[in-house]
């Protein structure tokens, strides 16, 4: 039997300190094309993401691919992290509200327990932080747990105890972790696009096929009775992300399970189209480089 | 000689799932709960712990104690026997 080597994210283990470092002391001009020419490297060795990536783009842009958008995806993907590091440098990096984030908002600045749906897109893992930024709220993450997570790692050590993780690969300590969390008043911030690890799935329309995506977060939103809130955060710049956000899903007293799952299909499917718009107009920017969700046959609908 | 508090359990079991296919008087007491036997995923695991502390006034304190209560109806009995108020148990 061949021994399944443990999940970790793409580059050396070092990397991020690396590039931490560089950060400190090389000037962006200078800084900047080392990092395209790193980035460059990184694709001729990682043959895997390159094809996930081509078949992505293929899809959002509507044509084949050439070896500059496949570098401009792995780029955006390392400019994204960039962000994330500077963060943990001290940088600072601030949120605006984008279209249709007004429920977003209120529940930021008034609290009270959430589950937050987000993507593998932009900025979105720093959601978490400016949420972890606001005195008054705490946040669990329910992500999988790599190898060498150490971005992570940084990040909650610099928003403090405003931060905590559920690893989902750890389904023991998930479950106690995920009802622990559920006990306080904290969000449950969560990811709904990769398949591993989702427990509960359904198909929707996206990228032109109907294709599976997760729907833990609504059936969780059953259990806990708590309102559901998707969003992404898309770079604006090095210290800036716009935050696009669908409008609150919330429960209705008595109403009936398969009707308030019916209503949660079409809160996801609308922020979904909501999603692709944005692709479309930001195509680098949804890290696909693992396989995509594949699609599961029948015609999809045009976005409206 | 069936017991009752297994017996409740898997009643329980079947209503807070909604287990449309499955009786009470299909789950062995010695089945694994989660993954095999009745299939049941993290996410049911996490509504029957939920239903489960508020049914019978306990408290599962650790991901350790969660695996142990939910390996099977079996173990799920001993552990509320030995952690719930005697009066919430059925006679």
């Amino acid at each position: 039997m061949q021994a399944s080597r443990p999940a970790r994210n793409p580059g050396p283990s070092w990397g991020y300190r690396f590039l931490r470092g560089c950060d400190r002391v090389l000037p962006e001009a200078v800084f900047r094309p080392v990092r395209g020419i790193g980035t460059a490297i990184a694709m001729v060795w990682m043959p895997e993401q390159r094809r996930h990536s081509r078949d992505y783009l293929a899809l959002v842009l509507g044509r084949r691919p050439g070896w500059r958008d496949i570098w401009r995806h792995f780029f955006a993907f390392e400019e994204a992290l960039m962000v994330k590091l500077r963060v943990i440098n001290g940088r600072p990096h601030r949120t605006v509200y984008g279209a249709g984030a007004e429920d977003f908002r209120a529940w930021l600045e008034g609290g009270g327990p959430v589950l937050l749906g987000t993507f593998h897109v932009g900025v979105s893992d720093l959601l978490g932080c400016q949420i972890g930024g606001y005195e008054a709220q705490q946040v669990y993450v329910v992500r999988r747990r790599v190898g060498n997570s150490h971005d992570i790692d940084k990040l909650a050590e610099r928003f403090g105890g405003r931060l905590h993780f559920v690893w989902v690969n750890e389904p023991g300590e998930m479950i106690f972790a995920l009802k622990e969390a559920a006990a306080t008043q904290a969000a449950i911030a969560m990811q709904c696009d990769r398949m591993e690890f989702a427990a509960r799935t359904e198909e929707f329309e996206f990228l032109g096929a109907r294709r599976r995506f997760p729907f833990t977060i609504y059936h969780l939103a059953l259990i806990f009775g708590r309102p559901v809130l998707l969003s992404v955060g898309l770079p604006d710049g090095r210290e800036l992300a716009v935050l696009h956000a669908s409008p609150r899903f919330d429960l209705r007293p008595g109403e009936p399970r398969g009707q308030t799952l019916e209503r949660a299909r079409a809160h996801f499917q609308a922020f979904l189209f909501q999603l692709e718009e944005l692709l479309v107009r930001h195509p680098y920017l949804w890290f696909n480089f693992t396989r995509m969700n594949p699609p599961v046959g029948g015609p999809a609908a045009t976005p409206t | 000689m069936s017991d009752p508090l297994s017996d409740h359990l898997k009643r329980l079991i079947v209503e807070t799932l909604r287990l449309e296919d499955v009786k009470p008087e299909d789950i062995q007491d010695d089945a694994p709960l989660i993954g095999s036997g009745l299939a049941l995923d993290s996410i049911d695991a996490v509504e029957l712990v939920l239903k489960f502390e508020k049914e019978f006034g306990i408290k599962i304190r650790s991901s350790e104690e969660a695996r142990q209560a939910l390996a099977s109806v079996s173990s799920l009995a001993a552990f509320i026997r030995q952690h719930a108020d005697p009066s919430r148990l059925p006679a």
